[in-house]
């Protein structure tokens, strides 16, 4: 089974990035047998209708696998707020985290997302995890990250506490969640919009990604 | 009505799209039934439920997995939909309600939705109280609604506890109520035990039971057209 043409497959229809991960540690028993992860994210300045495109990028790749004879299961970039079917159930037993470090597309930045070397954290995510046996990328295992830390000092709501991200401790909080919601959801009262994202604009990976395109 | 060749065609259609987990297939199926004038509890009978006794088989044969069964059950769901208010009673005897629910403390439903999917099918009114649900819930609303079926759901062994308390208080007001008790720590000697008159160990096979259940249901339904 070929991984590549996989990937090929998927940029010609737009994906951004690719990748494809070795994701058994991350698996619960429901899953067991889905043990690769493939990652696709897509640029959020190439569309507005990301999330749409993902969906159907998604979508080919099922139908890929399945004309293949393998098994797949998607989780959408928005799991978190669907909630209209059965199969919704299972969207949260794993995350688009887990399968963009294992394919070696991003590290956990100290802001708690992903960060890509090329486009930093300006990118949205899906994941479709399968039986077929692709070869998978190379993981990230720890930050590089480094001594930077933009993002904890220009957080308003001090939320970002500034771990370095491992695999040893792969669910370590690196945000305070709730500091960062409470700011958001004020905000939102007040005009109508969040209005935040300094962790994404000031990471100098996100930057370097936006100049380069 | 369609002629035979078409009526099979359309069951057809509707029994793959559960299968396959074709939520548009079984959609199209449903509407054309409803179109060509089949008989709507039939369309779910021999082509949904048809299809979902497949897909049971599938998982035996651990061809198969939960991500399938949810993806199938999803499927079935788009069909019934659009077969369901054209359903007529079916008149069996067994007209019914249920009370279904996960037990407090435990927030594991998908075999509890698998249930309460073949009770949808089999025409029951279903009352679902949803997951992490207080035990004084079910007694209130089994009372309220006089549902002579109790389905009580636990994951964990430590939700599980709550179970005899509830099938105890329903029972004393209500000896006649059916209780089904299902999930993975429970038995069928803690069934027995606690009084429970019937049980399902996981989802699937709550699904295998509750297909069972639904093939009866359809054998009394065949049996009756026989008389006729």
């Amino acid at each position: 089974m070929d991984a590549k043409q996989l990937k090929q497959f998927l940029h010609t229809e737009g994906a951004t990035l690719v990748g494809v991960g070795d994701v058994t540690k991350a698996l619960p028993k429901e899953i067991v047998h889905l043990n690769r992860g493939i990652a696709i994210a897509v640029n959020r300045n190439l569309t507005r209708e990301t999330v749409d495109q993902l969906v159907r990028l998604q979508t080919l790749a099922e139908g890929w696998l399945k004309a293949n004879g393998h098994r797949s299961l998607s989780i959408p970039p928005d799991s978190d707020r669907r909630k209209d079917k059965l199969i919704t159930k299972l969207y949260k037993l794993f995350c688009h985290k887990t399968a963009a470090t294992c394919s070696g597309l991003g590290w956990i930045g100290k802001n708690g997302l992903i960060i890509n070397e090329q486009y930093g954290s300006k990118l949205t995510w899906a994941t479709v995890l399968t039986d077929a046996p692709l070869g998978p990328d190379k993981p990230y295992i720890s930050s590089r990250c480094g001594d930077c830390d933009l993002c904890v000092k220009h957080c308003p709501s001090g939320a970002v506490q500034g771990h370095l991200w491992s695999l040893r401790n792969p669910l370590m909080e690196m945000v305070s969640y709730d500091k960062c919601r409470s700011l958001k959801s004020g905000r939102t009262a007040l005009k109508g919009k969040p209005n935040c994202g300094f962790c994404v604009t000031v990471c100098p990976y996100s930057r370097n990604g936006g100049a380069r395109k | 009505m369609a002629d035979e060749t078409r009526k099979k065609e359309i069951l057809d259609k509707l029994r793959n799209g559960v299968i396959q987990y074709d939520e548009d297939a079984c959609r199209e199926g449903a509407q054309e039934a409803i179109a060509e004038g089949l008989d709507a509890n039939e369309a779910i009978f021999d082509g949904l439920v048809s299809g979902m006794e497949e897909v049971g088989r599938l998982f035996e044969a651990q061809e198969y997995f939960v991500p399938e069964i949810l993806m199938c059950a999803d499927a079935l769901y788009a069909g019934l939909e659009i077969l369901k208010p054209h359903c007529k009673q079916m008149d069996l005897g067994v007209k019914g309600s249920v009370v279904i629910g996960t037990v407090e403390g435990d927030v594991h439903d998908i075999g509890k939705n698998l249930v309460k999917m073949m009770f949808d099918v089999a025409g029951f009114t279903v009352y679902d109280l949803g997951r992490d649900v207080p035990l004084d819930k079910f007694v209130e609303e089994q009372l309220k609604t006089d549902s002579e079926l109790v389905c009580l759901s636990a994951m964990m062994t430590t939700s599980m506890v709550g179970m005899p308390k509830v099938i105890e208080k329903i029972k004393e007001k209500n000896p006649n109520c059916m209780i089904m008790i299902g999930g993975a720590p429970t038995s069928k000697e803690l069934a027995d035990k606690w009084g429970a008159d019937g049980y399902a160990e996981d989802a699937s096979n709550a699904l295998k039971e509750a297909i069972k259940m639904v093939a009866f249901l359809k054998k009394l339904r065949d049996e009756k057209a026989q008389k006729k």
